[in-house]
């Protein structure tokens, strides 16, 4: 038994797990939630990684990692409603377009520093959440995904048609740059560390969010609706308070969005953006906080990469998209760190047999 | 000027249009009615319908009939590979990933078509004839619509005979209802499904070579159309045949004299508002839906 144990493992394995390992501190965990450490060492890494970046990234680049940012942050929001407490919705561009919309007219009508616009986005999002929910959070399925799709697609429409509120097709331009007292995030450089610092607080919020009480009612809903009721959790409320936060993050990203663009025009929050964000969850796996910021990433690279190849991007874009499902149906992190917690724990489980054996 | 005057006339554009959600809304039911999944993609079957006939006539000069035939079943193959390749690997996904998955494939579809066939809004000649019929108080009809009528009523009776009276609709509607049952009277579940997709496009083939001489179709066409016949499927009753047709109907009547008293650019966002109605006020539509009952929806 021990000498067939010493075969087992050979020079070949301890390569992999390295190799493995060093992967394992950029890949996403997906074990997060249920850890004791609120702050892990981990995250000293990221959070060096993204204050040096810009040191190593070119202009373009840095602009391309806002922009990632933004939909990172629209990301994380709707992975508390897709990912922990697994309700579909399709209509999160809606949220971003109504953040976006609201930074855009009172910056620009009503002369409101950015600063208070920027919240007033997050609460008006939050209101259009609560009032929508309340009605269409009792779907489920296909029927929740096609309500909140409708809900957006209502939106478009009147953006487009009432143009004197919102400049109709063609937008509202000259959106001042966000400022706080007086300093302007005028490059992209200090925007990239704007919109990266507010991800932070957003991610620490959505972290302290998913511990507590109503974090932990998410993934009982998420699990079961029935059985999460028979415990005494009021469904109907922990859906619609899950959503009402998710629009708010929406609503941020939208603001950001708004102030970084200096334009908001109804072509960025169609049916299309909403299929993204949507694929970075699902991408970055269900019950997962880091997954979907790095799938914002990778997302937001890939289809700057795909833009070059002008009419053939889209048609490229839906196949990776279909491929992506088929392959990775539960998040890329998650399947590799699966294999990756196996590996490692090839080794454990290898050395306590041997002493048991011995 | 009081909108009643054109009430008739909305009228008449509502019923031909309520035919073609109803088109739409016919291959929703199809695939459902085999395995519970929703196509996003329906709406590119219509689209690549007309697409594929007008590139037939003008760049195979190919004659109407002939062009229209070989499109259909073009479009039925696409059907077929859209459930080899996508739904059959998937066939034990959840909802939200068959929903990203079928919406990708519309993605791929549409803009596919583009690349192939231009991006350009395309227009068929009518099958018989480009006057329209003027009938009582000078309400003017295009003969295109009654072919519209004509064949919606065909295919409707058509598809009520294939689910019950031949034993393959049978064994298809076995496969949706009763999973296990099916598996255990040696029904190929898959197979049905294979066999539903294909009659689904062949639907929206169908419809989207009747509707091009209507209306123009480009290649981004085919996802409202799409979405607006699934919301005449709910409107009806969501897995019923007949519910189709009514709430292709109700929905294309409405839409329609809707014109008459709001801005005609709000006219897509009715649908919307119909869709969100009926799902609050009576998910399983008018006429009621076998699928839905209230707990589990």
């Amino acid at each position: 038994m021990v000498a067939e144990n010493k075969n087992e493992f050979r020079k070949r394995d301890l390569l992999y797990t390295g190799g493995l390992w060093l992967i394992s501190l950029i890949l996403p965990d997906p074990h997060l939630p249920y850890r004791r450490e609120f702050i892990k060492k981990r995250d000293f890494f990221y959070l060096g990684a993204l204050v040096l970046l810009p040191l190593i990234l070119a202009d373009p680049l840095i602009y391309l990692m806002a922009l990632a940012g933004i939909y990172a942050i629209l990301a994380l929001g709707l992975s508390l409603f897709l990912g922990y407490a697994g309700q579909i919705s399709l209509g999160h561009a809606a949220f971003f377009g109504i953040g976006a919309y609201t930074t855009a007219i009172l910056t620009t009508r009503y002369a409101v520093p950015t600063v208070g616009a920027f919240w007033a986005s997050a609460f008006v999002a939050a209101a259009f959440a609560y009032l929508i929910g309340k009605p269409i959070l009792k779907l489920k399925g296909y029927f929740l995904a096609l309500a909140t799709l409708g809900f957006g697609e209502i939106f478009l429409v009147i953006v487009k048609e009432s143009r004197g509120l919102t400049g109709g097709v063609s937008g509202i331009f000259g959106i001042p740059w966000f400022s706080v007292a007086g300093f302007a995030f005028d490059t992209y450089l200090k925007q990239y560390y704007l919109i990266w610092g507010v991800l932070i607080g957003l991610v620490l919020f959505a972290k302290n969010l998913v511990r507590s009480k109503t974090g932990r009612s998410l993934l009982a809903v998420a699990a079961s609706e029935d059985a999460a009721a028979s415990v005494g959790i009021n469904v109907a409320q922990v859906k619609v308070r899950v959503f009402v936060v998710s629009a708010a993050f929406a609503g941020l990203a939208g603001s950001l969005f708004a102030c970084v663009m200096s334009t908001a025009n109804p072509g960025g929050f169609s049916l299309g953006l909403s299929v993204l964000i949507v694929m970075m969850v699902i991408m970055g796996g269900m019950g997962n906080l880091y997954g979907p910021i790095f799938a914002a990433i990778f997302l937001t690279w890939l289809t700057d990469v795909l833009g070059g190849y002008q009419e053939y991007s889209l048609p490229i874009f839906g196949v990776i998209l279909i491929l992506l499902l088929i392959f990775f149906p539960d998040g890329v992190g998650t399947r590799l760190n699966a294999r990756l917690i196996y590996l490692i724990s090839y080794w454990g489980r290898k050395r306590r047999r041997e002493r048991v054996d011995i | 000027m009081t909108p009643w005057v054109h009430i008739p006339q909305l009228l008449a554009a509502g019923i031909t249009m309520g035919a073609i959600y109803a088109l739409v809304a016919l291959g929703f039911v199809t695939i459902v009615r085999a395995s519970q999944i929703i196509n996003f993609a329906q709406g590119e079957f219509v689209m690549l319908g007309g697409v594929i006939t007008f590139f037939l006539i003008k760049g195979a000069g190919l004659p109407y009939p002939l062009a229209a035939l070989m499109a259909v079943m073009a479009v039925i193959i696409i059907g077929f590979l859209l459930h080899l390749l996508v739904i059959y690997p998937l066939r034990k996904a959840s909802v939200l990933i068959l929903i990203m998955a079928t919406l990708g494939a519309s993605i791929v579809l549409s803009n596919t078509s583009a690349l192939l066939f231009g991006t350009l809004p395309k227009a068929l000649p009518a099958f018989s004839g480009e006057h329209p019929l003027v009938i009582g108080g000078g309400i003017r009809i295009a003969p295109q619509s009654l072919w519209v009528l004509g064949a919606t009523f065909v295919l409707f009776l058509s598809l009520y005979l294939l689910s019950n009276r031949t034993l393959l609709g049978k064994a298809m509607e076995a496969s949706s209802t009763d999973p296990l049952g099916a598996d255990l009277t040696g029904i190929a579940r898959n197979l049905m499904i294979f066999f539903a997709f294909g009659v689904s496009a062949g639907m929206g083939a169908i419809a989207g070579v009747l509707v091009t001489p209507l209306f123009y179709t480009s290649y981004n066409a085919g996802t409202l159309l799409g979405l607006k016949g699934f919301i005449a499927a709910v409107l009806g009753g969501w897995g019923k045949n007949s519910g189709a047709i009514l709430g292709g109907f109700a929905l294309g009547i409405v839409e329609s004299v809707s014109i008459a008293f709001i801005p005609s650019g709000y006219k897509d966002g009715v649908a919307f508002v119909i869709l969100l109605l009926i799902l609050y006020f009576r998910p399983k539509g008018i006429l009621g839906s076998p699928y839905i009952d209230s707990r589990r929806w």
